[in-house]
């Protein structure tokens, strides 16, 4: 008994060394590389660029003509409504389809792999098909054209390239609902159906047992699909560009043109674009995050 | 007991040999000031092996050339082609700079060539990220005009106004003209000037665009309209200056016209009775929307695109090429330049001189369409008919015509202020009047 305990220590030393060892890639990559890249960018944002000539840092001038410029807020007002519009109905058809697809139906198999087909498909070639579709050049007006009922496809109801974005929302719409019912269909599977049928036996109607019952189940996997899919859509840059109506642009694509003018010097004004976006980001996922936590300690779970 | 043993260890395996350096900055003194004689370069060219290209890829017809003639035409004189395709020439430019920023100097870049002109040219230049004078001292250099006293040299010696001393290779000479279906648009209403524009556009709204600067090409539209509204009427000439010569203040003066035309079209223009008038992004957003019949006229630089088009099938039968703006269509050149790191220089300068042969410059032609950079008169008759053979021809316009109707390029110095006075006063609808805008970009730019 004598000489357990220490065999315990080493035992116990031995295993927080292999964690750590287990850690040491991510946190490399995230320190070195994300953490390395953030720091230069804001940094840059700050006026230090001594390769362009450029280093007044800390000068927070760049920030200050961004953020003074009536198009920087019509821009995040749009990045904004793309996204949660975009987010909330993906949430709301992948409900729906997560639901029915705990239920039986005909040919369930097939259509289980047939709504992860858009998952397996990239953004770019989703957006090239929302071109080829949609456009005012597309096969629904080409084909509108023929059948005669307008004389020109340049008639066609315009839907990609306006700031309502429908063409940019059609499009994370179609990539993310299978993704918010793949996860909410796992969660589902993993709680089983008992509580509803015990609800439905002590009398509660289809609407009570889903917002009383399923929802609060539920409610950690829409929490997490939501947030993965509001930090992709508020960052994307491709169908904001190719989808979206020009000028004002959403934010990405606003720090892009900096970055892609001739003049090097609007470089360090993109910056000030990308790190905003970043802390508008992450402040609206932080509160959202806190939000949250505050509603599950307020139900009791931790 | 299990011991973990784990150990990191970063090997700096880079041998910088300094002998290295001062033999190819030895070779670049030699070519610069002439005294390399040709067979020297040829030599080194060939130890070199290979030349890494690099050239907007957005054309088939171009790539197509690249590959099945200049590449086998390069391997004749054991050169490898290595053709790098971007989609804006500005990342060349941007690998240039960053790579000279971390210190890679001459034969350790990745960049040998670019195709380039204007802005980007300019770019390198200030950065001091030039080889130097090389385009003079090729074999082939004696098919381009370099003597200063003959004004049609000027498109060799400055490139959007900036002097290029020799330090690019003309490659290819460009004009700016529209393109019309004429099975949707009747002859009498095809328009030859800004004012005859805007009245079709009142008559048929949103049946035209241009592409959106800061792109290169909207860019040159914009400095048509402003050259046709010149209030001294003398069209290009004040723009030949630089803005330090002209000033803010006269340079507001003299493109407010143009600016108010530009911004009185922009309600005219695609889209505009919708959420806003469209602006294509880059040429082959406006072609597309040409070919759809979405708009009537397609505006840029492409003096045989019509001919291309029509040839491959992508045109429609009726398009045709039509004189707009009258006295206005703006000629330039592009050409091929050689950074300061680039790996192989004695490649890329076998490259450059093979570039500039009749044979490239003919095939050239005949494939992708693209005019010759090189200059006529210096040519031999054979020479000269054999470019004319090549020619795919120009359809609904005469050379005579075009050459009656050339306007220079503006100086680079004021494109970025004109640019940025675009963006202001028509793409955000700024309600400040023109000369502050145009003080505001002068100063941002400075």
């Amino acid at each position: 008994m004598g000489d357990s305990a220490p065999n315990e220590l080493a035992r116990l030393r031995r295993e927080r060394r292999l964690m750590l060892l287990q850690l040491l890639p991510v946190v490399l990559v995230l320190t070195v590389l994300f953490g390395g890249a953030l720091v230069l960018g804001v940094m840059q944002s700050l006026g230090f660029a001594p390769w362009f000539g450029v280093n007044t840092f800390p000068d927070f001038s760049y920030f200050g003509v961004l953020w003074s410029q009536a198009s920087f807020w019509q821009s995040l007002w749009l990045t904004l409504y793309y996204a949660v519009a975009a987010t909330i109905l993906s949430l709301i058809l992948g409900i729906l389809l997560a639901l029915a697809l705990v239920r039986t139906f005909p040919s369930k198999t097939l259509y289980k792999y047939l709504y992860k087909l858009p998952l397996m498909i990239p953004y770019t070639v989703g957006i090239a098909l929302a071109v080829i579709m949609l456009g005012n050049g597309g096969m629904l007006s080409r084909l509108m054209a023929f059948a005669g009922l307008i004389d020109d496809p340049a008639q066609f109801p315009q839907i990609l390239k306006t700031h309502m974005g429908w063409g940019i929302i059609a499009v994370y719409v179609w990539k993310q609902t299978p993704f918010v019912a793949l996860t909410i269909y796992a969660v589902l599977l993993g709680v089983g159906r008992e509580t509803e049928e015990a609800a439905a036996i002590l009398g509660a109607n289809k609407r009570q047992i889903f917002f009383l019952v399923t929802l609060p189940q539920i409610l950690p996997g829409i929490i997490s699909s939501t947030l993965i899919i509001f930090a992709f859509n508020i960052g994307a840059f491709e169908a904001p560009f190719i989808l979206g109506g020009g000028f004002p642009d959403t934010l990405p694509v606003v720090a892009w043109r900096y970055f892609n003018d001739a003049d090097y010097t609007l470089q360090l004004q993109g910056m000030a674009t990308v790190v905003s976006i970043a802390l508008i980001a992450g402040g609206i996922l932080y509160s959202y995050l806190a939000i949250y936590r505050r509603y599950e300690r307020r139900i009791g779970r931790q | 007991m299990k011991k973990t043993l784990l150990t990191l260890s970063l090997l700096g395996g880079l041998v910088t040999s300094a002998s290295y350096a001062q033999d190819v900055e030895a070779f670049r003194d030699a070519v610069t000031s002439g005294s390399a004689t040709w067979e020297e370069i040829q030599a080194r060219a060939k130890e070199e092996g290979e030349i890494n290209l690099y050239y907007w890829g957005g054309s088939d017809q171009i790539n197509i050339w690249m590959d099945r003639f200049a590449a086998p035409g390069l391997e004749a004189e054991g050169v490898k082609l290595n053709p790098v395709r971007i989609t804006g020439t500005k990342d060349a430019v941007d690998l240039v700079l960053a790579e000279l920023g971390s210190g890679k100097g001459l034969g350790e870049g990745s960049v040998d060539a670019i195709w380039v002109n204007g802005e980007n040219f300019a770019t390198l230049k200030r950065q001091n990220a030039l080889f130097g004078a090389f385009a003079d001292k090729l074999p082939n250099s004696a098919n381009i005009e370099w003597n200063a006293d003959d004004p049609r040299a000027l498109l060799n010696l400055r490139d959007f106004g900036v002097e290029t001393n020799a330090s690019e290779m003309p490659w290819s000479g460009q004009q700016y003209v529209c393109s019309v279906n004429t099975a949707r648009v009747a002859k009498e209403d095809i328009p030859s000037t800004f004012a005859d524009l805007k009245g079709y556009l009142e008559a048929n709204p949103g049946k035209f665009a241009y592409v959106k600067p800061p792109h290169f090409i909207g860019n040159t539209f914009v400095q048509a309209a402003i050259y046709a509204h010149n209030p001294d009427g003398n069209g290009a000439v004040p723009f030949q200056n630089s803005i330090d010569d002209l000033g803010a203040a006269e340079l507001a003066r003299l493109i407010t016209p143009g600016m108010e035309y530009l911004k009185e079209l922009d309600g005219l223009l695609l889209g505009a009775s919708g959420s806003g008038a469209r602006y294509p992004e880059d040429p082959s957003a406006l072609n597309g929307l040409f070919l759809n019949g979405e708009i009537d006229f397609s505006c840029q630089f492409g003096l045989y695109g019509v001919a291309i088009g029509l040839r491959d099938g992508t045109y429609p039968e009726g398009a045709e090429q039509f004189i707009f703006p009258e006295g206005n269509m703006i000629k330039n050149k592009n050409y091929l330049v050689i950074p300061a790191n680039a790996p192989n220089p004695a490649a890329a300068l076998v490259m450059a001189n093979y570039m500039a042969s009749v044979e490239a410059q003919a095939s050239k032609l005949e494939v992708a369409g693209m005019p010759p950079g090189i200059d006529p008169w210096r040519l031999s008759e054979e020479d000269v008919a054999k470019l004319t053979a090549a020619s795919p021809g120009f359809v609904g316009i005469t050379q005579q015509e075009l050459d009656a109707n050339t306007a220079p390029d503006t100086n680079a110095t004021l494109v970025d202020v004109i640019e940025a006075t675009w963006l202001e006063y028509i793409e955000r609808k700024s309600t400040d009047p023109i000369d502050v805008i145009v003080e505001r970009a002068v100063a941002n730019l400075n």
